[in-house]
């Protein structure tokens, strides 16, 4: 009996001998064999031999295997659609759609991450903003690279010791004298001048003078005026355009005159605009020098050679160089003055600003020091937030394996996968970079005081810097997603997809080493702002050994000179005033004279630098020197004037002369006097410097600052008492006056700056650590949700469970702390070593830090691990 | 297998869908029986053309409520199709003006 249904599987049983076969296909054949079949028999052929003539009408299995054999074999050699091209646009959207459904599932992270690195691209920017202000100084000069500086060498009589003032002839002596030399230049830069235009009436201290090379060396522009004629006549002027619209508002200003300390005038020839340039060259004002000879200095004077009073700038030829020039300067000023056994240098205009320490300069000077501590600063802020980025990015990796591995299954490379890493960390980056740029555009006023700077925001009108921080924060994106793009990239997808995979996400080590570095960074700076607070009070609260409090002091320059007995006469009367004196140099800036002078039993070869100032009457009154020896200046004794020197102890200790010192012989500036007191030592300089050899003498003609010491009670009511007296004499100066302790204050400017940015950096380093810190620990508090869960169904306490959270983040912190103790000690130490008379760094100082680490560090986890603590162990468990 | 089967099928195809046993039966139809292959060889030829893009096919229940695949032409296919027959009106051109007409034969 024939069976349909048998021979049918029998049929089929052959057929699936051949693998190619799919079941699909293998049941497509058999519908086949059956209609087939089904049509034969209805034509009436028995069923035998229709299902045989079926068979034979389909074919043998083997033929038809072969048949698909064939396109098996050409579909391997086709290429798979499944293999990736080389880039598919088709998937950037896609890469897009991911990135911000990520940035969308995980808002806390991304808030971390997006904001860590903004305040890091911040904080980089306005550092590169400031660093390349001041770069820029005097680099806007075309002929910058030719242009030097000569100052003195001095070391021949003082070590260590320079000077950029030099005597008015040299400029024209050394332009004739070498032909390397083309053009040359004096400038005067310690002027202080009235300058009045009809009502108005300004005292101006920048107001400089030079001589007309000037213009051919430098490149200020000329907004009104011919750089070749301005300084043709002698009592002429050029202002900056802001000190033009100062005196004349919207007139013209070409062709007014100026009045000049009330006795000469000089007539505006041209108008400059050095505002927007950085030149190591401040002025408001600018003469020819001539002015300066005729009316202030004598013009006797324009070939003393001994009169060290002014800066002399040279430009060389194209072709020269200043080190045979240099070579060639040797022994130069010994032509001219037989004692003169200076040695003159140059020093390149751009050095000026940045890498200048020399004496006499003036005193906004850069310091290359800084530019180079800021931008290691700048450096590790931009680590650490990058560091962030990283370590987030790596912990919450695992959430995104199984991402990884479906894209690596239906065919997506490795490289792939690495740049659609990158692009998300670029993508970061560039949000990040839109937030920092506004915030540069909010902070850049705040960061100007900071700073003490005038920055303009920057892009606007340097396009190259943005250029820079677009490049930079590429570069940050990138070097941020080089880690997470080739650890991601690395899974293994059948890992993963089985779920063999440890979800702990990144190497613990890396991570641990992360943390770790931040906390040392924000230990190092918290160290350094205690360490540098107190080294600034110690310098402010020292007891200098003088009373600097209630004195004002006011300019005695031009006439006010002459008037000053009368003025001091005025003021005496004002029962508030208790004293009233005058010195030529303000007690914040005694200089070292040059020379060494002579005493009683000097030997030969003795040699003593002294600092020296000139001074009034009652001025060891006023400041309440107190005098070991012998008695003050005194107008009962008629030879004071001439012959009476005041040492200090440090100078008798020097001179080596044995007590009484009072009445020992001592000479200086070639005036043979005697000793008539011995001060105390007191701190007459900055506390940089130790106490060095000091000597008062009176010189009437050289008085340049007049002191008032004023009761401490009133003393607003004083002062306008005093401002009525100084209008009631119709000086023609207006009354400006500051405080003594001020100014003894602002000596440490630049050291309360670098507290007030230290400061700011400890703040933003320990705020962005603890971003880091805080998105880790709710990272690893979810981690470990099921192992919490487990703890507390055992009986686990919320504080036992979070003890054991967070112990781990401590242990990263201790460590932090012991590898910042010795740095911070180490470059502290160094630091203090600028101070003669500084603070010890004390064990308390890194306790403290220690514990401001731990307790932000703690109180940012414990947010996190209170929460894993107390989470219901139902929530975590009930899947299991 | 003859050159001249995919267009056939494509053409077939063309008017509406069908499965394999129905789209043979009409190939034997148009070519007067004349085949020189099994009817199991055509599996592998549809395939070859779902391959290439230029049908694509399903199951589906029939109306005497069996399953079958129907094949569909895709949209590629019928292109195909069209260049196809514009190829060989010109081949057909071509021999009419070389020699005798001749029929048109596999």
């Amino acid at each position: 009996m024939f069976d349909l249904e048998k021979e049918i599987r029998k049929w089929k049983k052959n057929l699936q001998k051949y693998e190619v076969f799919e079941d699909g296909q293998a049941a497509d054949i058999e519908l086949h064999l059956r209609d087939a079949y089904n049509a034969r028999r209805e034509s009436g052929i028995s069923e035998e031999n229709a299902f045989r003539q079926a068979v034979a009408q389909v074919g043998t299995a083997e033929s038809i295997a072969a048949e698909y054999s064939k396109n098996r074999l050409i579909m391997l050699n086709r290429r798979s659609p499944l293999r990736p091209g080389r880039f598919m646009p088709a998937l950037v959207w896609n890469y897009v759609k991911t990135a911000l459904r990520a940035i969308r599932r995980q808002k806390g992270y991304s808030l971390i991450n997006v904001s860590g690195l903004a305040i890091g691209l911040t904080v980089c920017m306005l550092i590169v903003l400031w660093v390349v202000d001041e770069w820029s100084f005097d680099r806007f000069n075309t002929n910058a690279g030719r242009i030097y500086r000569v100052y003195r060498n001095e070391s021949a009589t003082q070590k260590n010791s320079t000077s950029v003032l030099t005597p008015p002839p040299m400029a024209a002596a050394l332009k004739s004298n070498f032909p390397e030399i083309i053009k040359a230049t004096r400038f005067g830069y310690w002027q202080r001048q009235l300058v009045t235009y009809k009502d108005k009436s300004f005292n101006e201290t920048r107001y400089r003078n030079a001589d007309p090379d000037f213009f051919a060396m430098f490149s200020f522009p000329l907004a009104r005026g011919n750089p070749e004629t301005v300084f043709s006549k002698p009592y002429s002027v050029i202002l900056t355009k802001k000190t033009a619209a100062k005196y004349f508002g919207e007139e013209d200003p070409i062709g007014k005159i100026l009045t000049v300390n009330n006795s000469f005038d000089v007539t505006v020839t041209g108008i400059i605009h050095n505002e927007s340039f950085n030149s190591s060259l401040e002025f408001d004002l600018l003469s020819p020098f001539e002015i300066l000879l005729k009316e202030s200095i004598g013009e006797k004077n324009a070939d003393n050679w001994g009169f060290n009073s002014f800066g002399t700038y040279v430009m060389l030829e194209q072709s020269a160089s200043a080190e045979n020039v240099n070579q060639k300067l040797t022994g130069y000023l010994k032509k001219y003055t037989d004692e003169d056994t200076d040695e003159l240098v140059l020093q390149p205009l751009t050095d000026i600003h940045l890498f200048s320490n020399l004496g006499h300069d003036l005193d906004n000077r850069g310091d290359i020091k800084y530019v180079w501590i800021f931008s290691a600063l700048a450096l590790f802020v931009l680590l650490i937030a990058c560091v962030n980025f990283m370590n987030l990015t790596t912990a919450r990796s695992a959430n995104r394996a199984r991402e990884v591995g479906l894209r690596k299954v239906v065919g997506a490379g490795r490289p792939q996968l690495i740049r659609q890493f990158f692009g998300e960390s670029i993508l970061m980056a560039a949000l990040a970079l839109m937030i920092a740029l506004c915030l540069v555009e909010i902070l850049l006023p705040l960061f100007n005081t900071l700073s003490g700077k005038q920055l303009p925001s920057a892009w606007r009108n340097n396009p190259a810097l943005l250029l820079g921080f677009i490049g930079l924060a590429l570069v940050t994106g990138i070097s941020s997603g080089i880690y997470p793009a080739l650890f991601l990239s690395s899974f293994q997808p059948i890992r993963i997809l089985k779920g063999t995979m440890r979800s702990s996400g990144a190497n613990p080590f890396f991570r641990k080493v992360l943390v770790i570095f931040q906390f040392t960074l924000s230990v190092f700076l918290i160290i350094g702002t205690i360490v540098i607070s107190r080294q600034l009070s110690y310098m402010r609260n020292i007891d200098l050994g003088f009373n600097r409090e209630h004195i004002i002091h006011l300019s005695i320059h031009g006439e006010l000179h002459d008037k000053y007995s009368a003025i001091r006469e005025r003021f005496l009367q004002n029962p508030d005033v208790l004293h009233v004196t005058a010195s030529m140099a303000l007690p914040t800036n005694i200089q070292s004279s040059p020379g060494t002078p002579m005493w009683e039993g000097r030997p030969d070869d003795a040699k003593m630098e002294i600092k020296a100032d000139f001074v009034d009457y009652d001025y060891i009154e006023t400041f309440e020197i107190p005098l070991v020896e012998g008695r003050s200046f005194s107008r009962e004794y008629s030879t004071d004037p001439e012959t009476a020197f005041i040492v200090n102890e440090e100078a008798v200790r020097r001179m080596g002369l044995e007590k009484p010192v009072v009445g020992k012989r001592f000479g200086f500036w070639e005036i043979d006097g005697q000793i008539i007191g011995v001060m105390k030592d007191a701190h007459f300089q900055i506390l940089h410097q130790k106490i060095e050899p000091l000597v008062f003498k009176m010189f009437p003609g050289w008085l340049r600052r007049m002191y008032v010491k004023i009761r401490s009670d009133n003393v607003s009511a004083t002062l306008a008492s005093l401002h009525k007296t100084w209008d009631e004499m119709n000086l023609g100066y207006p009354f400006e006056f500051r405080f003594l302790d001020e100014d003894f204050h602002n000596l440490y400017e630049s050291e309360a700056r670098l507290e007030r940015i230290f400061q700011s950096f400890a703040a933003l380093a320990v705020f962005i650590a603890c971003l880091g810190l805080f998105g880790l620990a709710s990272f690893m508090g979810e981690q470990r949700t099921k192992e919490i869960g487990i703890r507390k169904v055992l009986g686990s306490s919320t504080a036992g469970i979070m003890a054991l959270l967070n112990q781990q983040f401590l242990k990263w912190i201790a460590a932090a702390n012991l590898i910042a103790w010795p740095v911070a000690y180490f470059a502290m130490q160094k630091w203090l070593q600028k101070f003669a008379y500084r603070t010890n760094i004390e064990i308390w100082v890194f306790l403290l830090s220690a514990a401001l680490g731990l307790t932000v560090a703690l109180l940012t986890v414990s947010v996190q691990t209170l929460r894993a603590a107390r989470a219901n162990p139902v929530d975590s468990l009930k899947h299991e | 297998m003859a050159a001249s089967t995919r267009p056939i099928i494509l053409a077939i195809l063309s008017r509406r869908e069908d499965y394999g046993y129905s789209i043979i039966q009409k190939v034997k139809d148009i070519t007067g029986g004349h085949l020189k292959w099994t009817d199991g060889m055509l599996y592998p030829v549809l395939q070859r053309m779902e391959m290439d893009d230029l049908i694509s096919s399903q199951w589906k229940l029939s109306g005497e409520n069996r399953p079958r695949r129907y094949y569909t032409i895709t949209e590629r296919g019928r292109k195909e199709l069209a260049s196809e027959l514009v190829s060989w009106r010109n081949v057909w051109q071509a021999l009419v003006r070389l020699a005798e007409p001749i029929p048109a034969q596999d």
